[in-house]
């Protein structure tokens, strides 16, 4: 997972199946010292997250257990899903 | 996930079996993403009718790998349609993208991206 601050949403109307409904979320990832790392990724957010939350984004087949878990989340094409909205980091 | 736009198409009759007759878009990520290769764009299969000119949203990696419904190899995907293949793929295009709406005082925070503080021109005109 990464680091990152929500700073923005995007609305897409066609979308892949499984994906409808889904919000969507622009995040400014962060390097590992939490600075700017300048990369900008597109997120699935089902927490709720708004914008100028500091975030944890899953990527890969991790983000699919945030929309699904199990094994049958195979199909959903998604790599990349916030999985925690961070409250402080030491 | 990224934001990329789509610039062009690929053609090509030998390819993998399970790819079938997915459709090949070349993307050019935008600015605020930097491809890991440092091309500048990528291939991805194309799931939802995209064209040359669109804004997109490209899934990377394992995720992206099932191949287009009903469109793998001959015996590649099973009868019942449900599960998806292995397919040669680490990038598919998820989402034609409609309206980004950038939230100025998160942009503008310590922090955030740099990059994203100038107005995303390729998305511009699409609000």
């Amino acid at each position: 997972m990464i680091r990152g601050t929500i700073i923005g949403s995007v609305w897409a109307t066609r979308q892949a199946a499984g994906l409808a409904g889904r919000k969507l979320v622009l995040v400014a990832a962060r390097d590992a010292d939490g600075r700017a790392s300048g990369r900008v990724v597109v997120a699935i957010d089902t927490l709720d997250a708004g914008a100028g939350d500091d975030v944890t984004v899953a990527f890969g087949s991790g983000a699919r257990n945030v929309l699904a878990p199990g094994p049958d989340n195979r199909a959903l094409l998604c790599d990349a899903a916030v999985a925690a909205i961070v409250e402080g980091a030491a | 996930m990224i934001l990329g736009r789509v610039v062009g198409r690929v053609w090509a009759t030998r390819k993998d079996a399970r790819l079938g007759g997915a459709k090949l878009l070349v993307v050019r990520p935008h600015g605020v993403y930097e491809p890991a290769l440092a091309t500048g764009h990528l291939v991805a299969v194309d799931h939802v009718d995209a064209g040359v000119g669109d804004d997109v949203i490209v899934a990377l990696g394992r995720p992206a790998r099932l191949a287009p419904g009903g469109q793998a190899g001959a015996g590649a995907q099973p009868a019942d349609d449900s599960h998806p293949v292995d397919a040669a793929v680490d990038a598919a295009i998820l989402g034609v993208v409609d309206r980004v709406e950038l939230d100025a005082s998160a942009s503008a925070r310590p922090g955030a991206a740099p990059g994203i503080r100038r107005p995303l021109p390729a998305l511009g005109g699409r609000a």
